[in-house]
C-alpha cells in the first residue's frame, strides 16, 4: 500500500472515533504507524499480547463526545505482522473474545507473496483459516478500496464485534 | 504471610473508587471470595496481561489510581511489560505481585523468583519506587508510605505457599465483569 494511503487510512480511522492505536511494527504498514507517532496516538508494545492486553485496558474507558453527556466506549486498534497473529491467538479467545471487546486487527500479510523471505512461508499459508477458526471476520485492504474496507470494521465496532483488516504484502525487500 | 491475608491488607489502604486489575487464577479467586464491592476487572484467561490491561486503563485516566494485583508467574510471562510501563511512567500505576515463587494452582511448580529478583527487574526498568516485604506490618507500612509517591510504584509481596484452602471460582460472566467494572467510571 502506497505511504500516501496509509498516511489517509490512519486519520480516517482517528476521525471516526478509533481512539487507541497499539501494537508492534510491521514493515508493511510502516507508514501507518508512522502517522499515529506522529500525532502521539501510537504505541508500540515488546509482544503482540502486551499489545492486545493495554488495547483492552484502553477499551474499557469511556470516551467523552462532544458537549453532550452522551459518552462511547473507547475503541482500539491492534497492529502486528501475520507473525504476531500466530501468537496472539490465545489472547484473542481468553480475552477479546471471552470479554467481548471489540476490536480491529491491523494485520500485515507476510508469505503473501511466494517469494517473500523464507519465515513467512507457513503462517501466510494457514494466515486465511487462522482468521476463519477464530471466527474473526476479515477484509483484505487494497488502494482502491480502503475506505469501504474502515467502513466495514468501523460498523463491526459500533455492533461490538471485534474484525480483522489484512495488508497484503505486495512488495519484497 | 498467606496470600488472602496479603490481599485483605491491601483492600484497607485502597480508596473506594481505585481501579484493581486482578491476575488470573488464585489471586482473583482470593479477592472475589474477600470483597467484591470496588471496581474490579478480574482477569480470568490471558495469563501474564493483568499489568498490560492495568497500563492500558492508568493511561486513559490518570485522575484514577490503578492497582495490579499479580503474580510472580504471571509477571514472568510478560517481563517486556516492565520495559513499557517504565517506558511510559503513569504516576497512578500501583504494581503489587504477590510472590509464592510457585505455579500454585497448577500444582506448585517453582518459578524463576526463586533464583531472580521481580523487584530489581522493576527497578531497572524505570519503576519510580520498588519494595518488597515480608510481613504484614511491613506490608501496611509501605501501603501508608506509597499514598504520598508518584508512580509506577511496584511492591513485591513475599507470601507463603498456601494449598489447604482454597477459594472458588468467580461466579460472575466475564462479559458482566467487564460492563460492571465499565459502569463504575
Amino acid at each position: 500500500m502506497k505511504e500516501v494511503i496509509q498516511r489517509k487510512m490512519f486519520d480516517y480511522l482517528l476521525k471516526n472515533k478509533i481512539y487507541n492505536f497499539v501494537g508492534v511494527p510491521d514493515s508493511t504498514m510502516k507508514y501507518f504507524i508512522d502517522q499515529g507517532l506522529k500525532r502521539n496516538r501510537a504505541l508500540i508494545a515488546t509482544r503482540e499480547e502486551e499489545a492486545i492486553g493495554i488495547a483492552v485496558g484502553m477499551s474499557l474507558h469511556f470516551e467523552k463526545t462532544g458537549e453532550t453527556i452522551s459518552k462511547s466506549q473507547s475503541n482500539s486498534l491492534v497492529f502486528m505482522q501475520n507473525a504476531g497473529f500466530a501468537n496472539s491467538m490465545s489472547t484473542i479467545t481468553s480475552l477479546v473474545q471471552l470479554y467481548q471487546i471489540p476490536m480491529i486487527f491491523l494485520i500485515g500479510w507476510r508469505g503473501f507473496r511466494e517469494n517473500d523471505a523464507p519465515e513467512h512461508a507457513k503462517i501466510g499459508k494457514i494466515q486465511p483459516k487462522l482468521l476463519q477458526t477464530l471466527s474473526l471476520q476479515s477484509m483484505i485492504l487494497n488502494e482502491e478500496d480502503w475506505k469501504k474496507s474502515c467502513d466495514w470494521a468501523l460498523k463491526l465496532i459500533k455492533e461490538g464485534k471485534s474484525c480483522a483488516l489484512i495488508i497484503p504484502r505486495e512488495f519484497v525487500d | 504471610m498467606i496470600r488472602k491475608t496479603a490481599i485483605a491488607i491491601a483492600l484497607e489502604h485502597i480508596e473506594f473508587d481505585d481501579r484493581i486489575i486482578s491476575a488470573n487464577g488464585f489471586i482473583s479467586r482470593d479477592l472475589f471470595s474477600i470483597s467484591d464491592t470496588r471496581p474490579t476487572f478480574y482477569m480470568i484467561g490471558s495469563m501474564g496481561l493483568a499489568s498490560s490491561i492495568g497500563l492500558g486503563i492508568a493511561l486513559k485516566d490518570p485522575g484514577k489510581k490503578v492497582f495490579v494485583f499479580d503474580g510472580d508467574g504471571n509477571i514472568l510471562m510478560n517481563l517486556g511489560s516492565l520495559t513499557t510501563i517504565g517506558s511510559l511512567k503513569p504516576k497512578n500505576l500501583v504494581h503489587v505481585v504477590f510472590d509464592n515463587s510457585v505455579h500454585e494452582s497448577t500444582g506448585s511448580q517453582p518459578t524463576n523468583t526463586n533464583f531472580v529478583s521481580i523487584e530489581k527487574i522493576a527497578k531497572a526498568c524505570n519503576y519510580n519506587h520498588t519494595f518488597t516485604v515480608r510481613t504484614e506490618s511491613n506490608f501496611e507500612k509501605i501501603l501508608r508510605k506509597i499514598k504520598k509517591l508518584k508512580g509506577p510504584i511496584m511492591i513485591v509481596v513475599k507470601i507463603q505457599q498456601n494449598d489447604t484452602e482454597r477459594s472458588k471460582r468467580i461466579s460472575i460472566s466475564p462479559v458482566l465483569i467487564k460492563e460492571r467494572f465499565m459502569s463504575r467510571w
